[in-house]
């Protein structure tokens, strides 16, 4: 029973932010550095232990955990910094996914060409919903973006011009960078992009969470009629969370796009947004590191226990409920600590 | 020899007595006349800052205001006093774009707020605190006073994202105002604290605080000493004067009436959405309408 108290109040989070505060300079970059060089080591790990039933544990690791990750921390600049919920946000998956699918075997364009066009198509996606939609709270926005997210995949479904049903096949992988080299049978450098684009997107989110749009977000969710009194283009930051997190969607879609060399509309229902929210939900909303857990949890787990075949969503579905009730703010929950008490621990000690 | 000595000394004392009486009569004068004279001036040569015209709302049936006319001059505070259900802070919600005027306008410095953004009007010069404390809880005092300051701010989020220098010099200038603001409220020990772990006084000066940070011409201040026993409230009176006499102007929603007697220069008293008196606070102290409206008395029955 203490255990389960601990458990339930104990705060990772703080505990971590308070170590890395009182961190000097240099030995957070050593912490920092070794950090990435050990989630870059990655895929020399694990070996047979962690493989699952149907792939080997390397193709785990790039989809679904890297790029479950991606999405989420994407998504956890919607719902998580500015507290917008978003039940559509597949949509920018798949507008990537299928952005890197048409150019990709229509065009000359490799991925990393395609890539930058994927992420603006994305962002202009997210700027033509959000533009209407961000004009309604709560609820209605969540209706109103799971709709969308309908919408695009039955759009693609319906498109003959982009195979409908049949989707696309033959998307090339994407060119070698000097040695390292893109295939199938070994993911180790798609790994390794997604490992690059999950960094840029944490060192996106730490560095606005401490500048003037992470503060516009910060007021916007705790409460948006204050924060608009209080001088907040409130429209105007929730268009920028809305397409920053695309932009990240999107660039996660034209990487797998790039990767699974096949995509149809059957890959992108509603089910990824839900699943995507949950890893946010679970990890603990607002948190990076929380979210990356969760997300990494979520994506491996069904993967794994995938030999029980019909009952894995009832037994992953189990694990969420007693999760969150236990944690209800999730595994890492945002900040809850104060800066002046860990200042007056320090000051104790 | 002792008779004398006791003459004298008995002489000393009354003549002090007497001049220490006579110097606070003096003072007390002083102050009626300066109160006066600043009014009367500010009246005839200082700037009309916010005109309320004609203003009228109603919200279904109820008329919350009906046909105010009210003019606040630049550099003064302003209390607006009146019982509950009045449509005192219906005056801030309309004067800060939360609801639309069914007729009527509302000029800051002569230009119309009608139909502005409500960012809009904070950006230009009017800023509030709320009857119910309405602070950004998770965040730290001094991030809430941040956000105020962040209002006047040139650079947008890519500037920041990739800390152009201009971004680096507002935001480095914003932490330095957000201190300064909580040091001249009087809460910058608080400053790192988070706000809804702030004693319940502290979060009502935040509010001020983060009101200030976004450098208001007019300052709105909805009922700040709700709640305040009678030496916070004194203390509370000091402050307003003090951000008065820093040049700003303030519209005070307030009950207590030492305070508002204490800190006002002039009080308007609405009463069912009608504005019944506007004047220096001891003529409003001793108006009949007024003290019928607080009494409760119907006007027509006296
Ligand atoms: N949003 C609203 N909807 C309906 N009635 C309102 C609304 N806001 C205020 N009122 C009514 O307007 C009147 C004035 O309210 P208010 O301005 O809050 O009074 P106070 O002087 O106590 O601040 C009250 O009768 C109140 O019920
Ligand atoms: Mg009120």
């Amino acid at each position: 029973m203490k255990l389960l108290n601990r458990l339930r109040e104990g705060n990772l989070r703080d505990w971590g932010a308070s170590f890395w505060e009182q961190s000097s300079p240099t030995k957070r970059k050593v912490i920092a550095t070794s950090l990435i060089g050990f989630a870059a080591l990655a895929p020399f790990m694990g070996f047979g232990l962690l493989d699952t039933p149907v792939s080997d544990y390397g193709a785990v690791l790039v989809y679904p955990v890297g790029m479950f990750i991606l999405m989420a921390l994407g998504l956890n600049i919607v719902v998580g910094k500015s507290g917008l919920l978003d039940l559509g946000y597949v949509a920018f998956f798949a507008i990537g996914a299928y952005t890197m699918a048409i150019l990709g075997t229509r065009t000359s364009l490799n991925t990393w060409e395609i890539m930058p066009i994927g992420i603006a198509l994305a962002m202009l996606a997210g700027l033509i919903l959000g533009l209407p939609a961000l004009r309604l709270r709560g609820d209605y926005l969540a209706i109103v973006t799971l709709g969308f997210g309908e919408i695009v995949r039955i759009s693609a479904l319906n498109t003959r011009e982009i195979g409908g049903p049949n989707g696309i096949a033959n998307v090339p992988v994407p060119p070698s960078i000097g040695p390292i080299k893109f295939s199938l049978n070994d993911q180790k450098a798609f790994f390794w992009v997604v490992l690059i684009m999950i960094l840029l997107t944490i060192w996106m989110i730490r560095r606005l969470s401490v500048r003037r749009a992470g503060r516009a977000w910060e007021a916007i969710r705790q409460d948006e009629d204050v924060a608009e009194l209080m001088g907040v283009h409130t429209l105007k930051y929730k268009l920028w969370s809305f397409s920053l997190g695309a932009a990240v969607g999107g660039a996660a879609g034209v990487l797998y796009a790039s990767k699974t060399l096949f995509i149809a509309p059957e890959m992108f229902t509603l089910n990824v947004s839900i699943l995507i929210l949950a890893c946010v939900v679970f990890g603990g909303m607002g948190n990076i590191w929380g979210v990356v857990l969760g997300a990494a949890i979520l994506a491996y787990l069904p993967e794994r226990i995938r030999f029980i075949s019909d009952a894995r969503l009832l037994v992953f579905g189990l694990a969420l409920v007693i999760t969150m009730n236990f944690r209800p703010d999730g595994l890492l929950p945002r900040k809850k600590r104060e800066k002046a008490i860990v200042k007056s621990t320090q000051d104790g000690i | 020899m002792y008779n004398v000595l006791f003459v004298y000394l008995a002489m000393a004392v009354l003549i002090s007595i007497d001049t220490i009486r006579r110097d606070r009569i003096q003072k007390g004068k002083d102050q009626e006349r300066y109160v006066q004279e600043r009014t009367l001036l500010g009246q005839k040569t200082k700037r009309v800052l916010l005109e309320l015209k004609n203003l009228t709302i109603t919200f279904g049936g109820v008329t919350a205001l009906n046909a105010v006319n009210l003019k606040i001059y630049q550099g003064e505070i302003l209390a607006l006093i009146g019982p509950n259900g009045a449509g005192k802070t219906t005056v801030f919600n309309v004067v800060t774009g939360v609801y639309r005027a069914t007729s009527g306008e509302v000029l800051l410095n002569e230009q119309s707020l009608d139909g502005m953004k409500r960012h809009h009007i904070t950006k230009i010069g009017i800023a509030r605190t709320f009857q119910n404390i309405r602070l950004f809880g998770d965040m730290t005092a001094l991030e809430n006073v941040i956000t105020g300051t962040d209002v006047h701010k040139r650079s947008g989020l890519l500037g920041g994202l990739f800390g152009m220098p201009r971004a680096r010099r507002e935001e480095k200038a914003g932490r330095v105002k957000a201190h300064e603001i909580l040091q001249f409220i009087g809460i910058d020990e608080y400053s790192d604290r988070l706000a809804r772990n702030l004693p319940y006084g502290v979060q009502r000066r935040l509010e001020i605080a983060r009101a200030l940070g976004t450098n208001p011409q007019l300052l709105l201040l909805d009922e700040p000493a709700a709640g305040f026993n009678p030496a916070e409230k004194v203390e509370l009176a000091n402050t307003i004067k003090k951000i008065r006499d820093a040049g700003y102007t303030v519209l005070l929603i307030e009950h207590d009436m030492s305070l508002i007697m204490g800190i006002s220069d002039r009080v308007a008293v609405l009463d069912f959405g009608q504005k019944i008196a506007d004047d220096l606070p001891s003529v409003v102290q001793n108006d009949k309408r007024v003290i019928e409206a607080y009494l409760g008395v119907p006007a027509d029955a006296s």
